[in-house]
């Protein structure tokens, strides 16, 4: 019996060991974005005034017993400020009088959550009791959790890329298709189009864009009246990304129509008397899913980057009640921050590495998998 | 091959018109302008605000504006800065030849670095070096440019040398922020352009990996293509040695897309540099970008949008004609 496309893929996708690490690490990410509530200990803008946590270094957890010395259930200190003698910095030095156990399952009114925007609660993974505040990879400078802004960050980092992508792909789809499809002048158009969004360098449309919507004062806004919310700057964030994305895609979209009408079975339809529409939508279409397929998770990566490195100059989304993992690495280059006392602020690039590795791993096992010379 | 380029280059005109007009329109979309803060000033008079506004002919509907623009930039003249009152190229100029000396110490670190690579995986395939070299350049795609500026100057801060600077620290290896380090203006001719060299070799390393991973995985590709094709055995049947081989006939078809690519490089890697030099203070394209966007200075604005496509366009352009030129199938018909 002979097997369909979809089941020789798959045969040879799980050849791909990096590919299939690549799905492993994909898949873990996404689930702790979705239960990021759950597992973080505190809220994505939870900071308290007093005492002071600012730019307090990684918890250390202690397992064993200060006076036995024998494993018992993970606990830690709390901290106490002191000012260095010579340096005048603030200095986080243990308290050790007391132990706060870590527990387990504790509710925390004061950071509440919704899973998938449906399931709210305020049950937390794991938690101390106050004055302690158990910061696993330390806090920035208004004291804030980065452990709990990191999970948070992904909800921000990990989706964007996926929508975007979408917004590409439609643009892509329509324009090239239309292109390669009708030719003549709207063919020339079309391409002169693409010509010209690709004159302008990537980086500073993106910024411009950007920084233009975010402005409560741009026409668009004062046309329907909106102060932007955070969502709101989320999807627009999305749009603009899309937006400048789709110009690669719709060309090559177009070149593949162009090879494939040519094709006996295109022409064979023609022949048959199938309308236009019908032979676009029914035989050239699906002829370029496979190569769409591997090229949206190719351009999935660079739009996580994209998204990074705006949020890194600040227009990405805002801060409010967001977080994302290029804004949470903009703490690090504040001004007056020396990065040798506060390497920890650096923690969130490795999530973003992470998510681009692996759907860059994914993409060319995928494209491995589609492509027939290339088949074990 | 003169009307092909002559050809080639009046192609570029609509683009060219259509980049500046998209440019133009979105520049038009952003909300107010710097006249609309300096009348919020009680201290500047209301003359004044006439006087700039008719002078920058903002009481004209846009494609007006755009058309007098356009006639301006012809002649060379890309406007006035709002903010500083000179010429926008005065105020653009330094910032280019800023981020321009970093992209082409990176050009000639990613060159220097990339082919030896390339053509050791080529020889050596599947051997650990080859491997190494493939999962590093696979890490390098992943790692934003940012972020890996942000790490290596942690490094430097951890690394230190040997020698004690004044404040009884010990010194950094390199410099990590800024161009020129505070006291430039007394050093000597020699001694500032070694200071500025200094200042460029972290950010221009860390522009140039990026392009270093996808570079060596292509040269590996068409390497080994190459050496198993049909003239390199003939090659080595007539007794030519390894080394002559390797080098002579199949790097240097091998290495022709990226001679070309050259011109294209330029202005990719101008974009790639854009967030590495806000992380080390780079007073380079970038960052003059984001000042003028943020004090609403239009002509700036536009200027460094003309200024930087030109450079794409024309990039592009010489690296299609060098294409022509080193690989004679090409033909320019």
């Amino acid at each position: 019996m002979s097997k369909s496309q979809r089941q020789v893929v798959w045969e040879q996708f799980k050849k791909h060991k990096a590919a299939l690490i690549g799905v492993g690490i994909l898949v873990v990410m996404y689930i702790v974005t979705i239960f990021a509530g759950f597992l973080a200990p505190y809220g994505v803008n939870e900071y308290r005034r007093f005492p002071v946590t600012a730019f307090q270094p990684p918890v250390t957890i202690h397992w064993f017993d200060a006076e036995t010395g024998r494993l018992t259930r993970p606990y830690i200190y709390n901290y106490d400020t002191e000012r260095d003698p010579v340096t005048r910095q603030r200095v986080y030095v243990e308290d050790t009088s007391e132990a706060y156990p870590i527990r387990f399952f504790v509710r925390r009114p004061e950071a509440p959550y919704k899973i998938l925007g449906l399931f709210e609660s305020d049950l937390h993974l794991f938690g101390v009791d106050e004055p302690a505040r158990i910061f696993l990879w330390g806090t920035n400078n208004l004291g804030k959790d980065l452990f709990s802004r990191v999970l948070y960050g992904g909800q921000v980092s990990l989706t964007i890329g996926i929508l975007a992508v979408w917004v590409s792909l439609f643009l892509g789809l329509l324009m090239g298709g239309l292109s390669g499809f009708y030719g003549g002048w709207v063919d020339d158009f079309i391409m002169r189009l693409v010509e010209v969004f690709d004159a302008i360098p990537q980086l500073f449309l993106l910024i411009v864009l950007a920084s233009l919507l975010r402005d409560p004062r741009n026409p668009l806004a004062q046309a329907f009246g909106l102060q932007m919310s955070s969502a709101q700057t989320f999807l627009m964030v999305v749009v603009v990304l899309g937006f400048v994305g789709w110009g690669g895609l719709a060309r090559v979209i177009r070149s593949l129509i162009l090879s494939i009408r040519e094709m006996d079975y295109s022409q064979a339809a023609k022949a048959l008397g199938a309308s236009e529409t019908r032979i676009l939508w029914r035989h050239l279409l699906p002829a370029t899913a496979s190569y769409v397929i591997v090229q949206l998770t190719l351009t999935i990566p660079g739009f996580i980057l994209a998204e990074t490195g705006l949020s890194f100059i600040g227009l990405g989304p805002s801060e409010v009640d967001t977080s994302s993992w290029g804004l949470l690495l903009r703490d690090a280059t504040e001004r007056g921050i020396s990065i040798q006392f506060v390497p920890w602020l650096l923690i969130p690039g490795i999530p973003i590495f992470l998510a681009v590795l692996s759907w860059n791993l994914v993409g060319d096992g995928l494209r491995d998998a589609f492509d027939p010379k290339k088949r074990q | 091959m003169i009307p092909f380029i002559i050809r080639r280059f009046f192609h570029l005109i609509p683009t060219f018109i259509g980049a500046t007009l998209l440019a133009f329109i979105i520049a038009q979309l952003v909300p107010g302008d710097f006249l609309t803060q300096k009348a919020l000033n009680p201290n500047v008079r209301p003359e004044t605000i006439t006087r700039l506004t008719q002078q920058f002919g903002l009481d004209q509907p846009w494609p007006v504006q755009y058309i007098n623009w356009m006639k301006n930039i012809a002649a060379g003249n890309l406007g006035l800065s709002f903010s500083s009152n000179q010429p926008v190229i005065e105020v653009i100029g330094q910032p280019i030849r800023n981020s321009m000396y970093l992209v082409v110490l990176s050009i000639i670190m990613l060159w220097a670095l990339a082919i030896p690579l390339g053509v050791y995986s080529a020889v050596r395939q599947y051997s650990v070096g080859d491997q190494v070299v493939s999962t590093v350049s696979y890490f390098g795609l992943a790692i934003p440019n940012f972020y890996f500026a942000q790490i290596l100057i942690l490094l430097i801060f951890f690394f230190r040398g040997f020698t004690r600077d004044t404040f009884g620290y010990n010194s950094l290896i390199l410099p990590v922020a800024q161009m020129t380090s505070s006291n430039y203006n007394e050093l000597s001719p020699l001694a500032q352009i070694w200071d500025v060299f200094k200042h460029m070799l972290m950010p221009a390393f860390v522009v140039a990996t990026s392009g270093i991973a996808g570079f060596t995985r292509v040269l590996r590709g068409q390497m080994i293509e190459f050496l198993s094709s049909d003239f390199i055995r003939t090659a080595k049947a007539k007794g030519l040695g390894e080394r002559a081989v390797t080098y002579k006939h199949a790097l240097r078809p091998a290495i022709i897309p990226f001679v070309a690519g050259i011109g294209s490089l330029l202005p990719a890697l101008i974009g790639g540099a854009g967030l590495v030099e806000i992380v080390v203070s780079w007073p380079g394209i970038t960052p003059r970008f984001l000042t003028a966007l943020a004090s609403q200075d239009i002509y700036v604005v536009l200027g460094l949008l003309v200024i930087s496509s030109l450079l794409l366009m024309v990039g592009n352009l010489v690296s299609d004609l060098l294409l022509a030129v080193v690989d004679p199938r090409i033909r320019y018909s």
